[in-house]
């Protein structure tokens, strides 16, 4: 045990060299029709397009979808992105780090509100307060995602994306090499509540946003990740309850709230959401729903449940993300971290990337493109993200494993250069290394904390009350 | 496991008059006793509980003293306790079990006082008895895990573990498994230097200056810090599998890049 926990943090030193995202890119490859004549031995120079643009489907318009849509469409190439429910509030937690809203040009009355506090519980109920060492402009946003997500469709619209009200049902792939994609749709566009129109399109190439039941990512037999159930419940309480959860997040650990995750109290435009989640023990959530409210019950009381919401977390990303000319991003391909669940940023974030490689690869919209262009956003991605992925399943593994090990987690969090570390590395997603001298003392008090909540469960298993 | 009674207030003054009547007719829960919640009022019974049955806790203080279980009581006259393990149920007389009000049981004892272990009273020849501290946590962590609590900022937790002075900890813990260990380290560590230096003619003292002999020797020292027991082993290949098994995920992406296979 002692000996992981100290891992972690040289592991939290070493790999997190992430780099600016965006300068990179076009540095890395100056001439990409040059460099391909090299890369594949199967890929010839891929045609140019004659008379149209290229043309690229997004399927899906949630934040991985709509980044992704944008993105083409202002680098010159046809773009359709499906989406079946425009009204679509997702559950979801909502947060969003700081960066993204600088990255993502975002509004800053997208937020309801600015969470500066972090309250962590532990089993035995020692609470911590964890975000005093924020600047004054520093906060995690909380988004609804329906006006999150209506945003980013329709700035993607603006740029010149077909946005279309539809939901697809198949997508058939090409016998022929450079051959379009066929994608079978029913479509509801213009009128409301009616059976829907089925149609196809012919596209060049996919990007599938879809989610966790992703249709485009059984097509190209992507495979199956395991996925945790989240399970939430959005209660609106009395107005001087409310007052307390104003800028604060809750986030409930303990065996009895989930064995395997935490149980969290969110602030909402004008509720709160309470939810838990699990991948191990599925059928109990309802339960730890019931703990986590518990748990939280002097603080929600008198509270109305207005909402009550259940959706799956992919836990890994899919044994393949990529085939010919699709792609998959977001939840789609798996992009939520451990430990955390986060999953709005890097589901914006890889579709933008995404994209980015496709309008690279086709030279704005002028050339066919091709699996290798797309595997150059896989390649990017893994390379930036995967320490952050990396680092926070270790975090998950060593410290939601069992009560003992929470209890050492929470009294960890109590650290300010803990806290210091945490926070930047969420709100900016980049690590800043930190002084060795404070890891160090960082990796004793842990391994102490460990220690010592291991022995008093040793000693719980002796009592018998 | 804690069982659960159900009380009417007849049977609660029954305990406080005739002592020897409460052993029939209460679970014995050391340093525990459930107290009835009614979230609205919660602190005004807290403060009640303590005026009313005065007479009671100095006598359970006294009684913990020696580790001897403390008398659990009921500190709302009117309203039963109820519980999920009401194994006691019938053994009382009048029992309400109709009533459905919904009832969460808070940790209380004399000793935990504003969310902490209450140094003082766990005075032993003038010096604190942390092993009395590390056995009351452990106690109130495990009814805890059975019956968890409503966090509530009005009344914190503050307990934290590292008050307890690490050499507290060392003395219970370690003390008798260190023999082992250390007679352990200084039999591999002796053979290891005999090998290295039939094989190579450094001496022993030479050794010490070397970077490679300093190596093994913290080696020999993991090992035998990781590898107590037998089972040790499959544990450590375990770690080794639950940690490399992410990245495996994550790989099987390339992996059909390199074999052609979609598959993983």
């Amino acid at each position: 045990m002692a000996s992981v926990a100290l891992k972690t943090f040289t592991g939290l030193r070493q790999s997190s060299t992430e780099k600016p995202h965006f300068v990179t890119q076009t540095k890395g490859n100056p001439n990409p029709q040059f460099r391909r004549r090299f890369y594949v031995a199967a890929a010839k120079t891929s045609p140019k397009i004659a008379g149209r643009n290229l043309r690229v489907a997004v399927v899906g318009g949630g934040p991985a979808g709509g980044s992704a849509a944008e993105t083409l469409a202002r680098g010159g190439v046809e773009t359709f992105l499906f989406e079946r429910k425009l009204d679509n509030c997702k559950p979801c937690g909502g947060a969003i780090p700081l960066c993204m809203v600088g990255e993502f040009d975002l509004p800053l009355d997208l937020i309801d509100r600015r969470v500066t506090k972090m309250k962590m519980i532990s089993p035995s109920n020692v609470a911590v307060d964890i975000g005093r060492t924020l600047k004054p402009h520093e906060y995690i946003g909380m988004v609804r995602r329906e006006v999150l997500d209506a945003y980013l469709r329709n700035r993607a619209a603006e740029n010149g994306a077909n946005v279309i009200n539809g939901l697809v049902m198949k997508l058939e792939l090409p016998k022929e090499q450079n051959a379009p994609y066929v994608l079978h749709y029913t479509s509801y566009d213009g009128k409301k509540g009616g059976v829907g129109e089925k149609m196809t399109l012919e596209v060049d190439a996919v990007i599938g946003a879809d989610g966790a039941n992703s249709r485009v990512a059984k097509a190209i037999d992507a495979g199956d990740y395991d996925y945790a159930i989240a399970f939430q419940e959005r209660i609106k309480i009395p107005d001087d309850k409310m007052v307390y959860y104003e800028n604060l997040a809750e986030m409930y650990v303990g065996d009895d709230v989930s064995p395997d995750f935490y149980g969290w109290v969110f602030p909402k435009c004008d509720h709160v959401a309470v939810g838990t989640g699990t991948v191990t023990h599925k059928a109990d959530i309802k339960k730890f729903q019931i703990a986590t409210r518990n748990r939280a019950k002097d603080k929600i009381l008198g509270g109305k449940i207005i909402r009550v919401e259940a959706h799956p977390i992919p836990e890994h990303p899919r044994p393949r993300r990529l085939a010919g000319r699709v792609a998959l991003v977001g939840d789609a391909a798996g992009y939520v971290t451990k430990c955390s669940g986060e999953g709005i940023y890097f589901a914006a974030k890889s579709g933008r990337m995404c994209a980015e490689a496709i309008v690279e690869g086709s030279e704005n919209g002028k050339r066919m493109v091709e699996e290798s262009d797309l595997r150059k956003y896989l390649e990017k991605w893994d390379k930036t993200y995967w320490p952050t992925y990396k680092v926070l399943d270790v975090l998950q593994k060593v410290f939601y494993r069992s009560n003992p090990a929470r209890e050492a987690f929470v009294e960890m969090c109590a650290d300010e250069y803990v806290q210091k570390m945490t926070f930047d590395s969420y709100l900016y997603k980049r690590v800043v290394p930190g002084n060795p001298l404070d890891d160090l003392k960082l990796a004793v008090n842990t391994i102490g904390s460990l220690v010592r909540a291991n022995a008093l469960k040793r000693e719980m298993e002796k009592v018998s009350l | 496991m804690s069982s659960m009674a159900l009380f009417s207030p007849s049977s609660h003054l029954s305990t406080l008059s005739p002592s020897s009547h409460h052993t029939n007719h209460f679970s014995f829960r050391p340093f525990s006793s459930l107290r009835t919640r009614n979230p609205s009022s919660s602190s005004f019974f807290t403060i009640r509980a303590t005026a009313d049955n005065g007479a009671e806790i100095s006598g359970a203080s006294a009684a913990v003293a020696v580790e001897t279980p403390v008398e659990q009581k009921d500190p709302e006259p009117a309203k039963a306790v109820l519980e999920e393990q009401n194994s006691l149920a019938g053994t009382n007389g009048s029992v309400t079990a109709t009533e459905e009000v919904e009832v969460v049981s808070k940790f209380e004892d004399p000793k935990w006082v504003n969310g902490t272990w209450d140094l003082n009273q766990f005075q032993k020849n003038g010096s604190t008895d942390w092993d009395a501290v590390i056995d009351a946590e452990a106690r109130r962590r495990k009814w805890l895990e059975n019956n968890p609590e409503s966090s509530s900022n009005e009344d914190p937790v503050v307990f934290d573990t590292s008050i307890v002075p690490w050499w507290a900890w060392i003395k219970r813990y370690h003390l008798p498994e260190a023999e082992l260990l250390n007679g352990r380290a200084a039999m591999v560590g002796f053979f290891m230097a005999y090998f290295v230096d039939s094989l190579t003619g450094v001496g022993l003292v030479g050794q010490m200056g070397n970077f490679f002999c300093k190596t093994l020797l913290f080696v020999a020292v993991v090992g035998v810090l990781l590898i107590r027991k037998n089972e040790d082993i499959e544990t450590v290949k375990k770690l080794i599998n639950e940690t490399t098994f992410y990245d495996k995920q994550w790989q099987a992406t390339w992996q059909d890049e390199n074999s052609g296979s979609g598959k993983m």
